[in-house]
């Protein structure tokens, strides 16, 4: 079934396969190797956080993924071992995105990527997997493969993305000076649960990934007395879903760089739901332009 | 065709490597990976670290391991309906897998055992073996 773009809006303009979908149009897909699409972030959003870029790349190789097992199983996150920020994106921007698919079965995805604009690295996926699980529990496979003509055809209208909202983080106290702490309420309702996923909502682990960066940062900013930027994120393996309206327990530790570490402030970041872990990962910040005083 | 003993040099030959890799994944310290600790009971493994360490493993020793390898090869030739009814071990399965996981204590294995339950008997040798495993197929391939 091919839809024009009209049409394609029309089936769809807030919900599913908008509110939180970052793949515009898919642009060359070769095998289950290696596939490229876009994205235009909305010039509207006051926030794009750079973990979107990442959860773009990520849903990129989720069309094919689901595509090369007839819609039978999608990915979610699991794992992603080395992820590198190279600029930040800003809205109006035009990503264009590149997923190399090292395998993919029913079980699991592999995959490196990244996204560029205007021909310069914004960011890279390296040592990425995603576990692949039944479709049904999460969307309507007939519906996820009309999107998917959509997407290789004449894509979808861009622009349907309405922003995030930034999370609140709410500390609690500690006495350990290398450690933060804080609260995150997960939102009962938010436009993105309706596409993330339409079938069973689930907080995004970007946006996850996205608090623990924000309480990560200061604590990076208090040990360096200045302005720092995130370089670089590895280790993330990200444990079970948080439903909406969850109550996650985040931290932030600093640690010590190794020796083959080229950015000098490491924090190591968790969060948890009743006492089980549910995300880790480690968060590298360097000053944000050359060296603090 | 029966399988080639796997010596104990053999595993202690990999088990540093798998060691430090099991000990980044679960992000533990390396010396609380022993090779016959339990993964899951003796330290709090879940399914997603098998995934990790797996993934890890894969990339330490360069060497393809599918998923699901592990009960793939401990049902080997036999039909699913001869390795296990409804979830559960049959006990020609449950013999096969007390072959193909020597290195665990007898004592470890219950009656009845559930398939989805395999993976608690889990240990470092285990994974030791595996990469072995999959070394010899490697090389068998040429």
């Amino acid at each position: 079934m091919v839809l024009d773009r009209a049409s394609a809006t029309k089936a769809s303009p807030t919900g599913r396969f908008a509110a939180f979908s970052f793949v515009d149009r898919i642009t060359k897909i070769e095998g289950v190797t290696r596939v490229s699409g876009l994205y235009t972030i909305p010039p509207t959003v006051s926030l794009f956080p750079v973990s979107l870029v990442a959860e773009a790349i990520g849903q990129l190789a989720a069309w094919v993924a689901m595509s090369s097992v007839k819609f039978t199983h999608r990915p979610v996150a699991a794992l992603a071992g080395d992820t590198r920020m190279h600029r930040m994106p800003k809205p109006g921007d035009m990503l264009e995105l590149i997923v190399e698919i090292e395998s993919c079965d029913a079980d699991s995805i592999q995959y490196k990527g990244c996204a560029l604009v205007d021909g310069q690295l914004v960011l890279e996926l390296q040592d990425t997997l995603g576990s692949m699980l039944d479709i049904h529990a999460f969307d309507a496979p007939a519906a996820l493969a009309a999107d998917f003509e959509v997407l290789k055809t004449v894509g979808r209208a861009p622009g349907a993305f309405s922003g995030v909202p930034q999370p609140v983080l709410h500390d609690i106290p500690t006495d350990r000076a290398n450690r933060l702490q804080a609260t995150l309420a997960v939102p009962e309702h938010a436009a993105f649960f309706e596409d993330h996923f339409p079938s069973r909502p689930v907080y995004p682990a970007t946006l996850l990934l996205y608090a623990q960066q924000q309480l990560a940062q200061r604590l990076a900013e208090v040990q360096a007395r200045c302005s720092v930027r995130v370089c670089r994120i590895t280790n993330v393996k990200v444990r079970a879903f948080t439903a909406p309206g969850a109550s996650l327990v985040l931290s932030a530790e600093l640690a010590t760089p190794s020796e083959d570490d080229a950015e000098p402030i490491l924090i190591k970041v968790g969060a948890s739901a009743d006492g089980r872990t549910i995300a880790g990962a480690k968060m590298f910040f360097a000053p944000d332009s050359g060296e603090c005083a | 065709m029966a399988e080639a003993v796997i010596s104990k040099e053999e595993i202690m030959a990999v088990f540093p490597t798998v060691q430090k890799t099991m000990a980044d994944a679960l992000g533990c310290d390396v010396d609380d990976i022993k090779l016959d600790v339990s993964l899951i009971e003796g330290l709090d493994a879940e399914s997603i670290d098998f995934l990790d360490m797996v993934f890890r493993l894969e990339r330490a020793f360069k060497i393809k391991v599918p998923r699901g390898k592990i009960i793939e090869d401990v049902r080997g030739d036999m039909s699913v309906a001869d390795f296990e009814e409804n979830g559960i071990l049959t006990e020609k399965g449950l013999a096969r897998l007390r072959e193909y996981l020597s290195e665990i204590d007898a004592s470890r294995f219950k009656t009845p055992m559930r398939v989805d339950h395999i993976a608690r008997l889990y240990t470092p040798e285990t994974f030791c073996k595996l990469v072995i495993r999959a070394q010899r197929a490697s090389q068998a391939a040429g």
